[in-house]
């Protein structure tokens, strides 16, 4: 307890948070009916995906518009050997991993020596090859019926234990993301986000480490995509498509980009939305478009940099401007990510 | 570079010509070259929009569904394709403005916002086309001259395609008449090298943006009455001609008009052979050259280095 109270108020808060964010997370199939453990795994995979594309946007400063691509090459690799081949799951998630990487590797190489708006418009365009494939190579990937018949490994079957190991990997890779980005690798990301010319000046081959990044993010939309076959037990075309891209995106920016729980926020809200609306409304498409929109105009700095401004400003009136200095980055974050100019020095 | 580009589009042509008989061969000539025709209608909006105004617009997609969908209810309403096409694009050209003054002047300069607005406006158009003109693919009616096949000989070919092909000359004479010959045109050229010093000279940098935008959207809503003559108009349709453009714009070059030229046409002829050869791999014959492309030049054939 002594060393929780040297800590800031703020380190406090977020210690509190996570430690209930965590409670919750464990208890969760105690609490809520299955309808709803279900969501929430379907959430939790979702913001790993997000989290994906939020270490290449919101750390790198490259928004991908086709990371879908990547992660359902991945499913189709665990779909393919379920499905076609027959073969057992150590082979099936191998596999997986396999094409993710592959895929990754080569749409890394394409996209490494471009930036900013070349970058998304190259990874949109790789992302629907992936769809076009899997909807026209009936052999490999069943066309618009999908890959059926996936089914999961022992002990994973029921929808609660499905929920718990989803819970433990999501929690495992946010472990390493948070690492990475605190590692001089994520120092050199960054760099590169805020000056790639500065960062090559300095010696740095940009290009090699924008690989890195994009096989890294890759790694975990692989992990995200194979997480994602098995508990739809499915693949089909539209999972490598541009909405389910885009829906990432939207997820990260929403949550906050930059940071690494604004993505899994924002896809708990997406999910949680989708499902509601979908509910009363056929439009779902629609309100997905106008929910880019109107984040993209009004609140580009997502929940978690809303809620960072309204702490700080709690904390400037309890404790004055001294403890206030630090704690801008959360709330900023979106800012650089998203090429925006940030409001005067903090 | 250019060498080994020649020798590999002659090892292409010769593989291509074992494969299929010369009377194919150029059927599918013109079947590229028509398709290729409706991409450089699109490719080029976008590609003047870019380079102009560094928006890269991917509603551009969803103005070419909307405007083949306008063109076929003003068929419905009026039975003549061309007050269909002209009003049609004219209407599109109204999306436009709405599009660059509304929504994306809040966010002037912010590159990236900026796309993923367009993205977002691509969903909602999508979506409401569907809820207004169902699913089923439709074509756009073409009128009565056009249809049919033009013989020579014993050499058939849709007459629609050839006109379609007319078309995209025409259109793309009078494109690069006003780009290099005209007064509006230097000053968008001009606003392609320098913003700043264009606005000090007093022009109205801002109304040069507007018009360069609405007249791409005018070229979107173009292209889908177009291509609506041909490739039948359905739901998703938008996302995937999204994706043809964006291989023609890196292909030839983000901002240059010949690149747009010269990406339409190979996009075109890829696509054209690649679907009567091995058309379970349609899609994926586009990334293979836009995989050499971006690894050997990655600001495209004819772009410039930034």
């Amino acid at each position: 307890m002594e060393l929780v109270r040297r800590l800031s108020p703020t380190a406090r808060l977020k210690l509190f948070l996570l430690a209930s964010a965590i409670g919750v997370g464990i208890a969760l199939p105690y609490l809520v009916s299955p309808f709803l453990v279900g969501l929430a795994t379907l959430a939790l995979i979702g913001g790993l995906f997000s989290m994906s594309i939020d270490l290449l946007g919101g750390y790198g400063g490259l928004i991908t518009l086709g990371q879908a691509g990547v992660s359902a090459a991945a499913g189709y690799g665990v779909g393919y050997m379920a499905n076609r081949v027959g073969a057992g799951h150590t082979t099936q998630i191998l596999t997986g991993l396999a094409v993710g990487l592959l895929v990754s590797a080569i749409f890394g190489v394409m996209a490494m020596r471009s930036d900013s708006v070349y970058f998304i418009m190259i990874t949109l365009a790789q992302g629907m090859i992936v769809w076009g494939l899997s909807i026209r190579l009936n052999r490999i990937t069943g066309a618009e019926n999908g890959l059926t018949g996936i089914s999961r490994p022992a002990g994973l079957t029921l929808y609660w234990q499905y929920y718990w190991f989803a819970l433990g990997v999501v929690v495992l890779c946010s472990l390493l993301l948070y690492v990475l980005v605190r590692s001089p690798f994520g120092s050199a990301t960054r760099g590169i986000r805020e000056s790639e010319s500065r960062m090559r000046m300095l010696g740095y081959n940009t290009s090699l480490q924008k690989f890195y990044l994009f096989m890294v993010a890759g790694f975990f939309a692989t992990i995200a995509g194979i997480l994602l076959v098995y508990l739809n037990q499915f693949i089909s075309p539209s999972s490598a498509h541009l909405t389910a891209s885009a829906i990432g995106v939207l997820q990260a920016i929403l949550g906050g980009m930059g940071t690494l729980v604004g993505p899994l926020i924002g896809s708990f809200v997406i999910v949680f939305i989708r499902n509601v609306v979908s509910q009363y409304l056929e439009r779902w498409p629609t309100l997905l478009g106008l929910t880019f929109i109107v984040v993209i105009l009004f609140a580009r700095r997502g929940i978690v940099g809303a809620l960072s401004r309204g702490w700080r400003a709690w904390l400037l009136r309890r404790y004055g401007e001294e403890m206030t200095r630090a704690d801008r980055q959360a709330e900023l974050a979106a800012d650089v990510a998203l090429g925006a100019k940030t409001s005067g020095p903090s | 570079m250019t060498v080994a580009l020649v020798i590999a589009a002659f090892l292409a042509l010769w593989w291509i010509l074992g494969q299929m008989s010369l009377r194919s061969f150029w059927i599918q000539t013109l079947n590229g070259l028509s398709f290729g025709a409706v991409l450089f209608f699109l490719a080029s909006g976008f590609t003047l929009i870019f380079g102009l105004m560094r928006i890269t617009n991917l509603a551009h997609g969803g103005f070419y569904l909307v405007g083949a969908y306008i063109g076929i209810m003003l068929m419905a309403l009026t039975g003549n394709f061309f007050v269909a096409l002209v009003v049609s694009a004219l209407a599109i050209m109204l999306l436009g403005l709405f599009t660059e003054r509304v929504l994306l002047r809040p966010i002037r300069g912010l590159e990236k916002p900026e796309v993923l607005l367009t993205i977002g406006l691509t969903f909602v158009l999508g979506d409401l086309s569907l809820a207004i003109w169902g699913g089923d693919p439709m074509p756009v009616p073409v009128p009565g001259f056009l249809e049919g096949p033009w013989r020579i000989g014993d050499f058939a070919y849709p007459r629609y395609r050839l006109f379609v092909l007319i078309c995209a000359v025409v259109v793309g004479v009078v494109l690069f008449y006003i780009e290099r010959r005209t007064r509006i045109g230097a000053m968008v050229r001009a606003g392609v090298d320098d913003r700043e010093t264009v606005a000090a000279l007093g022009i109205n940098i801002k109304a040069v943006f507007t018009g360069v935008f609405m007249f791409g959207a005018f070229l979107a809503g173009f292209a889908g009455v177009i291509g609506g003559g041909f490739l039948s108009v359905l739901p998703g349709q938008d996302f995937e001609i999204l994706l043809f453009a964006l291989v023609v714009v890196i292909l030839g070059g983000l901002g240059s008009l010949p690149g747009a030229v010269l990406g339409a046409v190979l996009v075109g002829l890829i696509d054209s052979f690649a679907k009567a050869l091995v058309p379970e791999l349609a899609f994926f014959t586009l990334f293979a050259p836009m995989a050499l492309i971006l690894v050997l030049r990655p600001r495209g054939l004819l772009g410039r280095e930034s």
